[in-house]
């Protein structure tokens, strides 16, 4: 049996995304991500596990080295990579929405946009024919409108709690965000009766 | 921006030798098989209008490298070579012999827009059939590729086969309006079959109906097809019935299990009208080539014929072939003043015996060890000894 490998986000999206595939019935290990370990085997079911930030699965899964990944929504609009989306797994649900400090305009030139996703925020300005300034941040992007480096944040919104402590109130919702099943056209094609059957698994 | 000393542009690389040998092999291979087909090979310029072959490429606008002429014309480096055999082949010179079979060993350009690492220039070899609509013509194209893949060795290969036309047949006749038919074929172009589904789902359609119309990205089989097609429709069974007797063509030349009949299997390439396939194969994480039928871009030259035919990428052929084992034996021949004629003859004696002979003029070379070491001979003439 040829082995699957198959990146999965460490962090957040990790316990519910293993949780999931035990579910489905696959035999893995109890505990994976309290190692340090990069890569862990799962040989009862032929499975090789990629642990990386989440940012970068669709980017081992495009150029092949893992199979198949685990990534969120949001990686997948802001990077547009050539990979199959096989399944919604409808798992870390949240949206990307636009926040702001409340009761406030935009600037009517160039407003400035702070954001982890600038290609999400550039498209969704662009498709409403507004122009902004994009600042790309790596993180705290809550931050910006605080302290006056931009007027608007485009970011993820899960429960709102973090908007509501620092003040900001959404403005609009761009899109609804969960983590989807990919795979990589090449290993798609090349196992893709092990693919199909491990969809089929996950979608019970 | 400061430009270092030892920078290329973006995506255009050196091959060093070893690459440009395997390449050489493989170019060798892949033209005696085309030739051994009937192709002829063909070459066009590596300039081209904008206006004609730029815009007919199908590639996208931000991934031509442009430029002006003296003229103030705008110029593409020619992305893919499917648009200039097609102009070739409309032109006045060919209109008389169809149909023509004409092979191709080239390098195109496309511009990357991220990641530096991909290549921007890299190269293809392919053919197209230009003049015959019948389904032998895709049959051949398709045997002659996969027969390119055997003879260089590439492991696990697998075809995947779709077919446009009938898809667009089948999808229409849910009686969808067009837009939503777009955007259906949109996602399956996207392989998203996530977004696919969803579309699906908000259609007001029976739901018994909407089930069969959501199966049709997981079809594998030919015979998987069989529930869509409508059997009043004369137009999906004669296609139906071509893809039957192209299955039967590549089955009786024992291609059966390399290959997925997926329905919704589509192109990027836009021009593509009938039969499509994509070829894949272990060691390569990105498709080998492509192909398919693509009879509406001869019209955009004058001509209504059909035409099929392949691309195969070179650089990715190269990942997916089994490395090379066999060492070529290259010799060193070292002189002196001497004995520089004793050392052409020495030379022309094991060039003769097929081995490769470089002559080194001795006293020119520093570290004489280390040089000496790149050969799997050594012959000294200038009277010392080997390290």
């Amino acid at each position: 049996m040829d082995k699957l490998t198959i990146a999965m986000p460490k962090g957040r999206i990790f316990e519910e995304a293993y949780e999931l595939l035990l579910q489905a019935g696959f035999d893995l290990p109890a505990e994976l991500d309290d190692s340090r370990k990069l890569i862990v085997e799962a040989p009862q079911e032929g499975f090789r596990f990629i642990l990386s930030k989440p940012m970068d699965v669709p980017v081992y899964v495009e150029h092949g080295v893992a199979d198949i990944g685990i990534a969120g929504k949001d990686v997948l609009l802001e990077q547009v990579r050539d990979v199959h989306e096989l399944l919604d797994l409808k798992i870390s649900r949240c949206y990307i929405a636009t926040a702001g400090l409340p009761n406030t305009e935009m600037d009517e030139m160039t407003p400035r946009i702070a954001t982890k996703y600038p290609e999400i925020a550039s498209q969704f300005f662009r498709s409403r024919g507004e122009q902004v300034e994009i600042i790309e941040l790596n993180g705290s992007i809550e931050l910006a409108p605080m302290i006056g480096l931009a007027e608007r944040i485009v970011d993820i919104v899960s429960t709102g709690k973090t908007l509501k402590e620092n003040g900001l109130v959404e403005y609009d919702k761009i899109a609804d965000i969960t983590s989807r099943l990919i795979a990589n056209p090449v290993s798609y094609r090349l196992k893709q009766q092990r693919i199909d059957e491990l969809v089929k698994r996950l979608r019970k | 921006m400061l430009i270092e000393m030892f920078e290329k542009p973006l995506g255009m690389r050196d091959d060093f030798p070893s690459i440009v040998k395997r390449k050489s092999k493989l170019s060798a291979a892949g033209i005696k098989i085309m030739e051994q087909y009937g192709y002829e090979m063909l070459q066009t310029p590596s300039l081209e209008y904008y206006e004609t072959i730029g815009k007919i490429s199908a590639i996208a606008d931000n991934q031509l490298f442009k430029l002006l002429d003296n003229q103030g014309q705008t110029l593409v480096l020619r992305p893919d070579m499917t648009s200039p055999i097609a102009r070739v082949a409309a032109s006045k010179l060919l209109k008389e012999k169809m149909p023509v079979r004409l092979g191709y060993y080239s390098n195109v350009f496309r511009a990357q827009l991220r990641e530096g690492g991909r290549p921007a220039e890299f190269e293809q070899m392919g053919v197209e059939l230009i003049g015959d609509e019948s389904l032998y013509a895709d049959a051949e194209v398709i045997l002659l590729a996969t027969e390119i893949l055997r003879d260089l060795a590439i492991d696990s290969g697998r075809i995947v086969i779709g077919h446009t036309q009938l898809l667009q047949q089948v999808l229409r006749g849910y009686g969808l309006e067009e837009a939503m038919v777009e955007k259906l074929r949109a996602e399956m172009v996207a392989k998203n079959k996530v977004a696919y589904e969803n579309l699906v789902d908000g259609l007001t359609i029976e739901a018994e109906r909407k089930t069969s119309l959501k199966s049709i990205m997981n079809a594998t089989r030919l015979e998987d097809w069989e529930p869509w097609i409508d059997q009043d429709d004369a137009i999906q069974l004669s296609l139906y019935g071509d893809m039957q007797r192209l299955k039967s063509i590549l089955d009786r030349n024992g291609l059966e299990p390399y290959i997925t009949y997926d329905l919704s299997f589509m192109s990027h390439m836009t021009y593509y009208t009938g039969m499509v396939f994509e070829v894949y194969g272990k060691g390569s994480g990105f498709p080998l080539g492509n192909g398919g039928r693509y009879d509406g871009l001869m019209k955009q030259f004058g001509l209504h014929v059909g035409a099929t035919g392949f691309g195969l990428r070179v650089d990715r052929l190269l990942e997916a072939m089994p490395a090379e084992v066999q060492q070529t034996e290259n010799a060193l021949v070292l002189f002196n003043e001497d004995n520089e004629d004793l050392a052409h003859e020495k030379a022309l004696e094991l060039r003769q015996a097929g081995v490769n002979a470089t002559l080194q003029f001795a006293p020119a070379v520093n570290a004489l060890d280390e040089f000496s070491s790149l050969f799997s001979q050594v012959i000294r003439l200038d009277g010392g000894q080997n390290g």
